[in-house]
């Protein structure tokens, strides 16, 4: 019985130990996480669900991510060195979110983290980010109107989808009756407060807007109302489930696309297979990446993608983001020598530009999103989209839009704003970059 | 439940006569045009008809095993989930919805089996512990499917002879999908009713209802019955899944809207008696889309679950509630 206790004893007192050093070790590292890595190897977190709610669209962000590592480490790594993708699963669960980001940025100690899809995630992680002083690539289009100094946006903000598809639907399809139908949620509310004030700009009505609640696929009162509203075309910020039966519903109560097109900035490749393409044909799409875009860059990463993951697996735009994320943080890690977190911040990722599929893409040097190109895709009956736009260049992103937000701005040069961000965070809670003009 | 006219007719009685009165004296104005209402208005009550449809073909399982077995199956949307995904196998077959009706019944009944036998048989006298027990069935089976079938959304089609529509008032035309769902709960509704009303089988049935301890000892294998209407509800569950598949969207996390519309229509329709059934369904599907007709979807779900709060207030057990003898 004794030598039990005592080994017993003896075992609680290691555990205790280790306890208080872990207890302990954030304090240690949490100020100057980045400069440690003397390492063969560059860790970079990726942080996306792969179960849960969420897990459909972030399984495909997580398997891109880790395809342009591959090929990344395939052509030799970065300063020599092979990246290493440090895997974790938030399961779909905001708290978990932030769990798992703290524990990629103090126990892992990750040159930067790829990941999230939701805001939801993305606001409950950027306090970590900004009080850890780490590193966030975040490859969703989103309804902008954020500017943090630890994260960079890859995916497309509404100016970037909208400014051209509003006047393109008014002027070439000469449809001027717009009809609003979105989740209850915030980027459809966002995004069609931008899309009334474009109406505004360019001569078109807003003749009806409705919110349903996510998740909700009945939409026969909708459409009804549509109906009734002498709409000439329904702009849609539906988001999942709803996505497909509003499609289905829409087609079944007898409107085809000539009578009244749908045009949307969400729904990707992914709804127009699960609704069946008989239900999506000759409805618009806006976004700047389709698996039909016709560059070399696009046709080797859908063919290296279902070569890896499968032949029937179909790429968009959000992938693509987190495909082209991934070489970006490479590029601009060989490009400072390193892996710290603000040479990183200020001069690795500012103005990098890459080949991405979708055409060169560059990050802003002020803003820290992305300029991207904007297309407007004509669904096709194979489920893929016809590209029947394409805009001359990249378009700039504007987390304010002007014609909203006269008086804001997002600038990573301006002296204020620096002397602001290099404050200690216990000074300077919220690192963001916004300027009051 | 004729029997039972004696013990219910006062409660039901009353808002049965005040509910026509009001239609009555509706139609009465309508017809001789003391009041008009817009043809938008008309054409969206006979949309409300098919929704309405809709939540009795999604109720109609769960208020059979409810009112026979006395278990909430909290299961339910994942049953009807199930049902979606083997209409969508039988669709990748070859199959439509015709063929995939029988199959989604059986492969549902077939669960429906499984889950009384290994689970349900041995907690029915714990009520709270049926509740427990089958919501856990419900998530093993959405964690199931999604390790099967992947966590992507699934296509099912529409047979093509009930593509397009017939119009009949206002500007849309009526998708004959709606009229096929429409049929569809009147037949589930008539099979119920027979099985339950004009077979050997069915009396069984109402006396295990009425009496349990007394329809045991006069023979009756009270297990055998609750075995068998809780295989019959998942079927029930599964031509749901089935039919309702190709109009909505077909994923893992499908079933909790069902489940909350069934429990909602069996809250206020009550579960004394079969009519509770479409009553409820009648009255939440006709609110539900008129209200959203004026204002939105979103105020239209929120005022009827108001409207249900309010009737669980006057009518605890429900427009045909039943009192249970003790």
């Amino acid at each position: 019985m004794a030598i039990i206790r005592r080994k017993f004893l003896k075992r609680s007192a290691a555990t205790l130990g280790a306890l208080a050093i872990g207890g302990a070790a954030p304090y240690v590292f949490s100020r100057n996480i980045a400069k440690a890595q003397e390492s063969d190897t560059i860790k970079v977190g990726i942080l996306h669900s792969l179960s849960g709610t969420i897990a459909i669209i972030e399984t495909s962000l997580h398997n891109a991510e880790l395809l342009a590592i591959e090929e990344i480490n395939a052509k030799g790594g970065v300063l020599g060195k092979k990246i290493q993708p440090v895997v974790e699963d938030p399961q779909s669960l905001v708290q978990v979110f932030a769990e798992k980001a703290k524990k990629l940025l103090l126990e892992d100690r990750v040159a930067a983290v790829l990941g999230c899809y939701t805001s939801a995630s993305r606001q409950s992680v950027l306090p970590v980010f900004e009080e850890y002083n780490g590193l966030l690539l975040y490859p969703t289009l989103y309804e902008a109107q954020e500017c943090s100094k630890n994260c960079f946006y890859t995916g497309a903000v509404p100016n970037q989808q909208l400014d051209d598809f509003v006047p393109w639907i008014i002027e070439t399809l000469g449809r001027k009756k717009f009809y609003m139908i979105g989740s209850n949620y915030i980027y459809p509310k966002e995004t069609n407060r931008e899309v009334k004030a474009l109406l505004k700009k360019f001569g078109g009505e807003d003749v009806g807007e409705e919110y349903a609640p996510l998740g909700h696929t009945e939409f026969s009162t909708v459409i009804n109302n549509i109906a009734g509203s002498g709409a000439e075309v329904v702009f849609s910020d539906l988001v999942g489930d709803s996505i497909v039966a509003f499609y289905k519903q829409f087609k079944q109560f007898g409107f085809t696309a000539e009578d009244l097109p749908i045009c949307t900035p969400i729904t990707t490749e992914q709804e127009t297979a699960a609704m069946g393409p008989e239900n999506a044909v000759g409805h618009y799409t806006s976004f700047n990446y389709f698996q039909t875009v016709d560059t070399p860059e696009n046709q080797s990463f859908v063919e290296r993608y279902k070569a890896k993951y499968g032949k029937n697996q179909v790429t968009n735009a959000v992938m693509e983001a987190a495909y082209f994320q991934t070489y970006l943080l490479a590029q601009a890690i060989e490009k400072v020598g390193s892996t710290d977190t603000d040479a990183l911040i200020f001069e690795g990722l500012p103005g990098q530009e890459f080949k991405a599929p979708q055409g060169p893409v560059k990050i802003d040097e002020k803003n820290h999103h992305t300029h991207l190109w904007a297309r407007i895709g004509k669904a096709r009956e194979d489920g893929q989209f016809d590209i029947v736009w394409t805009s001359k260049d990249r378009i700039r992103p504007d987390p304010w839009v002007d014609y909203l937000y006269p008086n804001k701005d997002c600038d990573f040069t301006d002296p204020k704003v620096m002397e602001r961000v290099k404050k200690p965070w216990r000074e300077e809670k919220n690192r963001s970059g916004t300027i009051d003009l | 439940m004729l029997s039972e006219r004696a013990t219910t007719l006062q409660t039901t009685n009353l808002w049965l006569i005040a509910l026509g009165a009001a239609v009555a004296l509706l139609v009465v104005l309508v017809a001789t045009g003391t009041i008009t209402i817009s043809q938008r208005y008309i054409s969206q009550m006979m949309i409300g008809v098919s929704v309405a449809a809709i939540l009795v073909i999604a109720a109609v399982g769960l208020a059979i095993i409810f009112g026979v077995a006395g278990v909430i199956n909290m299961a339910h949307g994942q049953f009807i989930m199930v049902g979606a995904y083997t209409a969508a196998v039988v669709g990748q077959l070859g199959g439509n919805t015709f063929v995939a009706i029988p199959v989604a019944f059986a492969v549902v009944a077939l669960l429906g089996l499984i889950v009384e036998r290994g689970i349900i048989q041995w907690i029915y006298d714990r009520p709270l512990e049926t509740l427990l027990a089958t919501w856990g069935v419900g998530i093993i089976l959405e964690v199931l499917v999604k390790v099967i079938f992947g966590p992507e959304l699934y296509y099912v089609g529409a047979p093509r002879m009930l593509d397009g529509g017939i119009r009949l008032i206002g500007r849309l035309p009526y998708p004959y999908y709606r009229l096929f769902l429409i049929g569809m709960a009147i037949l589930m509704l008539a099979v119920t009713f027979y099985l339950v009303f004009k077979t050997n089988f069915g009396l069984k049935v109402r006396a295990v209802r009425r009496n349990r301890a007394m329809a045991g000892s006069l023979g009756i294998n009270t297990a055998r019955i609750d075995m068998l209407i809780f295989m019959f509800g998942s079927g029930l569950a599964g031509v749901a899944g089935a039919v309702l598949a190709p109009i909505k969207s077909v994923s893992t996390t499908m079933g909790f809207s069902y489940a909350v519309d069934s429990y909602m229509v069996i809250v206020l329709g009550g579960v004394g008696n079969l009519l509770g059934v479409p009553t409820g369904a009648f009255i939440i599907g006709e609110a539900e889309t008129l209200i959203a007709t004026g204002t939105n979807s979103v105020i239209g779900k929120l005022l009827v679950f108001v409207f249900i709060v309010v009737a669980i207030r006057i009518v605890p057990r429900g427009i045909f509630g039943y009192q249970e003898r003790r």
